[in-house]
């Protein structure tokens, strides 16, 4: 630059829209969630249906009476089914959700990071929407393939996989939906709350579990009630649990379930995004 | 996203996109029943009709040779009706049956009871003695298509008050036909019965042909020696059950009832329904009632629920049961206790069936009011 010459000023860059923000928050995030210690947690849960299903057919290969319930044989789809309701809805989903929901911001907050992201010149609710998609591609890649594997593996066992493909899709449809709902209910709680892993634990085997065994609207606040409306199986009769659900069985209508997930993932991720948009994260030093 | 972030997406998605793919492949290939489903079932059924509704088989030998049989028999021994049979018509239902095919088709036109039950039986059959004793009851030997038919007439059978246009209950005649359609092989059942099931044969429209009935029938597990498959509302009709009752029932296509008769019974029930959301119903239906039952304070009742166990997904809604030989010590011990009571039964029934029916009382006449 010559002397007296007056610098050009350059103009600033414009700011990405908000998907854009999203999107690129989710290329960011998702490397470091999928190789982070709460996925390696995740691989060890789902690893362990799929050795479970795995050890399960070489037992009944070598015709240990391991397919039978009461006495009673069970066909393979049976136990995929009792597998989706006992492994799958009632723990590694919950579960899920509230690890990584719960720890969408949380971390970036204990990690003194979140910093970093907030002085970007994209909105704050677009770094919790592209975390949450990154959370929800990092657990749909890894639960959804053991789902197939386990079905590949059990229901041929005195089971047609062709008959049983419809419920397939149906369950991994209930699985994309749950870990949806629920990552979003608890992205709000660790937007929100100062101790959101207890919260979440809490909600999900405190609440839920007591909420469905009460007669009455109770249920209505939970997020099993409708997504458990959704699975084709038949739920599986084992323990006092299951007998009480069993009597005070009240199922909503597929419409009114899915609805009410939509409601419930739409709000609570806005309400999610309001909340981090609105909140002053004060980092303890 | 870094290489190694992509590789782990790829891999994942490969193996969901090859599970639902095999998943895909099988629910197609499926789609071909006459292929693999005409394998299923015993070769007699080629003598049912295409258009039966129920289908059931039994193998009477293993069901006689089980464990559960011979507990029976030492605890049963007078079958005083059994010998009759096999002194008149030379057939040991011990021995000389090794299974039996029952069919039975709709109702008539109009839902007229037509009697419409067909038996095909195969085993060791002294043909002469059975011709010989048919005639001595007034049968009559014809001939249909090659085959040699034996027809008993004058069968009555009861027509109910209501049907057919008739006030009263009245009974009709009828024909009942024993057909000796193959060496070994013989089928009882009404005339037309008889003869549908020999054009069926012939013409190869049997239940074969029929692929929603043989993908039911391919569904039985081989280890069952009982079975039977069928159209739920062509029993629903013949229930005769109240309106009320009726429409209430779930909406229920198709049943299968299996079962393996050995030391104690083990089978399964179940049921193909209209949609998910009956099939929804139905289990929620029997999974409540299971729950209540096992509720009850009577140890052998509350193990005889333990041994019900709930299956099924999407549409199906299944039931399997085990009763075990020790749940079935509570029969002998109740023929122990009171034989005379469980003996007399038939003969009471019997009795009764032939007792005149008693001409209804007539109506008083009204008293006029003063």
């Amino acid at each position: 630059m010559m002397a007296g010459e007056t610098p050009i000023p350059r103009p600033l860059p414009k700011a990405p829209a908000y998907w854009t923000a999203a999107v690129r928050i989710f290329d960011l995030s998702v490397g470091e969630m999928l190789w982070s210690r709460r996925t390696i947690f995740m691989g060890l849960v789902v690893g362990a249906t799929v050795v479970i299903s795995v050890f399960l057919r070489l037992l009944d290969a070598i015709g240990a009476p391991v397919f039978r319930a009461n006495g009673v044989a069970l066909s393979g789809s049976a136990v995929f089914g009792s597998f989706i309701w006992f492994f799958y809805l009632r723990f590694i989903v919950p579960v899920l959700g509230v690890f990584y929901g719960t720890s969408l911001i949380a971390d970036e907050v204990e990690d003194k990071t979140i910093t970093y992201l907030f002085t970007r010149p994209i909105r704050k609710g677009a770094v919790l929407v592209g975390k949450f998609l990154a959370y929800l591609a990092c657990t749909i890649f890894v639960v959804l393939p053991s789902v197939v594997i386990i079905y590949v593996c059990l229901v041929p066992v005195r089971g047609s996989l062709g008959a049983s493909f419809p419920d397939l899709l149906k369950d991994l449809g209930l699985l994309t939906i749950g870990l949806a709902v629920y990552g979003a209910v608890f992205a709000f709680v660790g937007a929100r709350l100062k101790r959101p892993l207890l919260v979440g634990l809490i909600f999900v085997f405190g609440w839920e579990q007591a909420a469905m065994l009460i007669p009455g609207y109770l249920r209505h606040f939970t997020i099993a009630y409708y997504l458990q409306s959704l699975v084709p199986h038949a739920m599986p009769a084992e323990g006092l649990v299951s007998l009480l659900q069993s009597v005070f069985v009240d199922n909503p209508s597929l419409g009114a379930s899915l609805f009410w997930l939509t409601v419930i993932l739409l709000g609570f991720l806005w309400a999610a995004a309001v909340s981090v948009e609105r909140k002053e994260y004060v980092l303890e030093q | 996203m870094t290489k190694k972030t992509r590789i782990f997406m790829g891999s994942s998605a490969a193996i969901l996109v090859a599970g639902i793919g095999t998943g895909l492949i099988a629910y197609y290939g499926g789609g071909f029943p006459s292929l693999s489903a005409s394998r299923s079932g015993p070769g007699e059924l080629s003598y049912v009709p295409a258009d039966s509704a129920v289908v059931a088989y039994a193998n009477v030998r293993e069901v006689m040779d089980s464990q559960l049989r011979q507990r029976l028999k030492t605890l049963m021994p007078q079958e005083q009706g059994q010998k009759e049979f096999q002194e008149q018509t030379g057939i040991d239902i011990e021995r000389d049956i090794d299974y039996v095919v029952a069919a039975a088709q709709t109702l008539g036109a109009g839902g007229v009871h037509e009697p419409s039950g067909l038996v095909v039986a195969r085993g060791r059959f002294n043909v002469t003695q059975l011709e010989a004793l048919a005639r001595e009851h007034g049968g009559v030997v014809e001939e249909y298509k090659g085959k040699r038919l034996i027809k008993a007439t004058n069968v009555e059978k009861r027509v109910e008050a209501g049907a057919e246009g008739s006030t009263t209950d009245s009974y009709r005649t009828h024909s009942i036909v024993l057909a000796f359609l193959e060496p070994g092989l013989v089928g009882i059942g009404s005339e037309a019965a008889i003869k549908s099931s020999i054009d069926a044969q012939l013409s190869s429209q049997s239940i074969t042909a029929n692929n929603d009935m043989m993908e039911l029938i391919a569904d039985i597990d081989a280890g069952n020696n009982a079975w039977a498959v069928g159209r739920f509302d062509a029993i629903a009709s013949q229930a005769h059950l109240p309106q009320e009752i009726a429409s209430k029932l779930p909406a229920v296509k198709t049943f299968a009832a299996m079962a393996h008769i050995d030391g104690g019974i083990t089978g399964m029930l179940r049921a193909e329904t209209k949609d998910d959301e009956s099939a929804n119903n139905l289990r929620q239906v029997v999974q409540g009632l299971l729950a209540l039952g096992r509720m009850a304070n009577d140890p052998k009742a509350t193990a005889l629920m333990n041994s019900l166990q709930m299956s099924g997904s999407g549409k199906t809604v299944a039931l399997s049961f085990s009763v075990p030989s020790e749940l079935l010590d509570m029969i002998p011990q109740g023929i122990k206790d009171g034989p005379h009571e469980l003996h007399s039964l038939p003969r009471e029934l019997h009795d009764l069936h032939a007792r005149p029916p008693v001409p209804p009382t007539p109506p008083t006449p009204p008293t006029p009011e003063k």
